[in-house]
């Protein structure tokens, strides 16, 4: 079937198999198109590996690493945040479906077959007269007007059922709650984009809800919209200085509705722009800003258990040397991206990236839920970049380019981790023996031409999940157990 | 006569932002939901819950600002602000005023 897409800065267009990217074409390879019509076909929802490799490479057997090249493929070109990783069973398309007045082909509307109708506005049970918000939205312009989530809080149905047919002719997703205790619930439980909300409501009123929003480091950047009847001017100073952005009197104009909604999704959306750009220039530095209070997050510094890895692109000189600057900086992209996603798929954190290396942490600040824990979250990451970096490789052989490898070294044990740095600029780090060990232990891994190298800690906690072979490293002690390193095969 | 019961700008405007058809939703949904708030607010006035009988009130108004129906806007406007009446006269004359508003707009809405 035939169907078009629009997603804020970019479209499908399925029938043309084709990609704009800001309305330009994009080039994009034919599984790398059929992977990305999958995912946003089932964007509501939760796609595991196993369809996507079905729906991709029909009847083929074929390795999961095919497909993480393919998304960090996707990920590079319409950005990291557009595909979510649910570390063991998926992935999630996240972009927002655009109004379809806002695209650029008429047949925007036609979603595929079990897709959610987020492209055109939904429909009330019964619409025949087609009212002017519906139309007003063919003038709107593509950023503002983008679908987003919202959440309207507000215990008077009439008010509710109408403030939500407003923003679905908006062409938004809405939510509804009748309390104030049942909004905050859904607002931890979901993502949503902006709240409207109201003063008066049983259980948790709109004040209450407000104080709760700002004492949640989760919840605190929501844009909120307060809309009430409430009278005087006491009541909205006060909701203004408890963090909501504008005040609506009920009832609300619907003009001013959609410009106040616009403007503050507005703001939200470039939020989220600099909150991706942060997180890709420089990984953790958000963690600081946020407090660290995400969940499962262990605030502040702290000695802890960790696993680090270091990983190093072998032979950059020789690479650089052998073609053109361009090239190479967009191959030191791609590979930092296959070394992230290593990483991240198994609950890890990058926290350095120095171009043809990366360091990433493994049980601090967030715990690794992974079975075996930290020190085989990180083995099973290092096998899987050395997967990622064989099957790249066969793509660059398709082109003619040259292999890449590379070394890496893993090591267990306390560190102190946390942020260090000035004011200005910070890093999460972890200092303490296991990261000298981690990094001597890459170091000798691309002496030795042995791909991966661990510590003993590291080795004694995944005893039985991988064989491994001692070696000798010049510099580690041999004489500890903890210090002492193994190869593991990886080829 | 159902102008001077519902404004018929307001009205007119919220059929064409909403849809004519949500809009009956809309009054019958009000149609189900007034009476118990005009029940709670006569609750309240027995119990003496000030609290209770002003938020009646102020959903009724709020409800009443929303389809144009101003007259019955101001009286549950007045209820909201006056604290705990000394009898239920005003109730019963915005319980009144709620029978000739929802048979406007019913009117209205079907037109």
């Amino acid at each position: 079937m035939s169907w078009n897409g629009g997603f804020g800065r970019f479209e499908i267009l399925t029938a043309e198999r084709r990609l704009q990217v800001d309305g330009k074409p994009v080039a994009l390879g034919s599984r790398a198109f059929d992977l990305l019509t999958a995912l946003a076909a089932r964007r509501d929802r939760l796609v595991t590996k196993d369809e996507l490799l079905d729906v991709v490479w029909p009847g083929l057997v074929v390795e999961e690493n095919n497909l993480q090249v393919q998304i960090s493929a996707l990920r590079k070109i319409l950005g990291a945040q557009t595909i979510a990783t649910v570390p063991g069973r998926g992935y999630q398309f996240t972009a927002a479906a655009a109004p379809a007045a806002t695209r650029g082909s008429p047949a925007a509307a036609g979603s595929p077959a079990g897709s959610p109708a987020a492209a055109a506005p939904p429909a009330s049970p019964t619409r025949a007269s087609a009212p002017q918000h519906a139309r007003g939205t063919e003038r709107s312009d593509a950023v503002a007007s983008r679908s987003s989530r919202l959440l309207v809080a507000d215990d008077n149905k009439v008010n509710r059922l109408l403030l939500t047919r407003s923003l679905e002719l908006m062409g938004h997703e809405v939510a509804s709650a009748d309390n104030g205790r049942t909004a905050l619930e859904k607002l931890r439980s979901e993502r949503f984009d902006l709240l409207l909300l109201d003063l008066e409501m049983p259980e948790v009123d709109g004040f209450d809800l407000l104080e709760k929003r700002a004492a949640d480091p989760a919840l605190r950047e929501l844009p909120v919209i307060v809309t009430s009847s409430l009278e005087g001017v006491a009541q909205i100073a006060r909701c203004i200085e408890l963090g909501a952005d504008d005040y609506l009197h009920k009832p609300v104009n619907p003009v001013l509705l959609k410009a106040r909604v616009d403007s503050s999704l507005e703001r939200k959306h470039l939020r989220d722009r600099q909150r991706e750009l942060i997180d890709r220039l420089a990984p953790g530095r958000r963690d600081l800003s946020e407090g660290l209070a995400a969940p499962g997050a262990a605030p502040g510094a702290q000695t802890a258990e960790v696993t680090l890895l270091v990983a190093q692109l072998r032979d950059v000189d020789a690479l650089a040397a052998s073609q053109s600057a361009h090239d190479t900086l967009e191959l030191l992209n791609n590979w930092t991206t296959l070394m992230m996603d290593a990483v991240e798929e198994r609950g890890g954190r990058v926290n350095r990236i120095a171009g043809d290396g990366i360091c990433a942490v493994f049980g601090a600040p967030h715990l690794v839920p992974a079975d075996g824990g930290a020190p085989w979250a990180a083995v099973r990451a290092a096998q899987e970049m050395f997967e990622l970096v064989a099957v790249f490789n066969t793509e660059r052989a398709a082109a003619g380019k040259a292999p890449i490898d590379l070394s890496v070294g893993i090591a267990s044990g306390e560190v102190l981790a946390g942020y260090a740095g000035t004011t200005r600029r910070a890093a999460y780090v972890c200092v303490g023996a296991p990261m000298r060990r981690a990094m001597l232990l890459e170091a000798a891994a691309t002496q030795r031409g042995s791909s991966l190298l661990i510590d003993g800690a590291t080795r004694a906690a995944v005893s039985g999940r991988v064989a491994t072979e001692s070696a000798e490293v010049p510099g580690l002690p041999v004489d500890t157990a903890i210090a002492t390193a193994y190869a593991i095969r990886v080829r | 006569m159902s102008q001077t019961v519902i404004d018929p700008h307001i009205f007119d405007e919220l059929q064409a932002t909403a849809g004519a058809d949500f809009v009956v939703e809309l009054v019958d949904t009000f149609a189900a939901e007034a009476p118990a708030l005009l029940a709670d607010m006569r609750h309240a006035f027995a119990d003496g819950a000030a609290e209770r009988f002003r938020r009646a009130a102020h959903t009724l108004k709020s409800n009443g600002s929303t389809f144009g129906a101003t007259r019955m806007a101001e009286m549950a406007r007045t209820l909201e602000l006056g604290g705990l009446p000394p009898n239920v006269n005003g109730v019963d004359a915005l319980a009144h005023e709620f029978e000739t508003t929802l048979a406007a707009l019913q009117r209205l809405a079907r037109a």
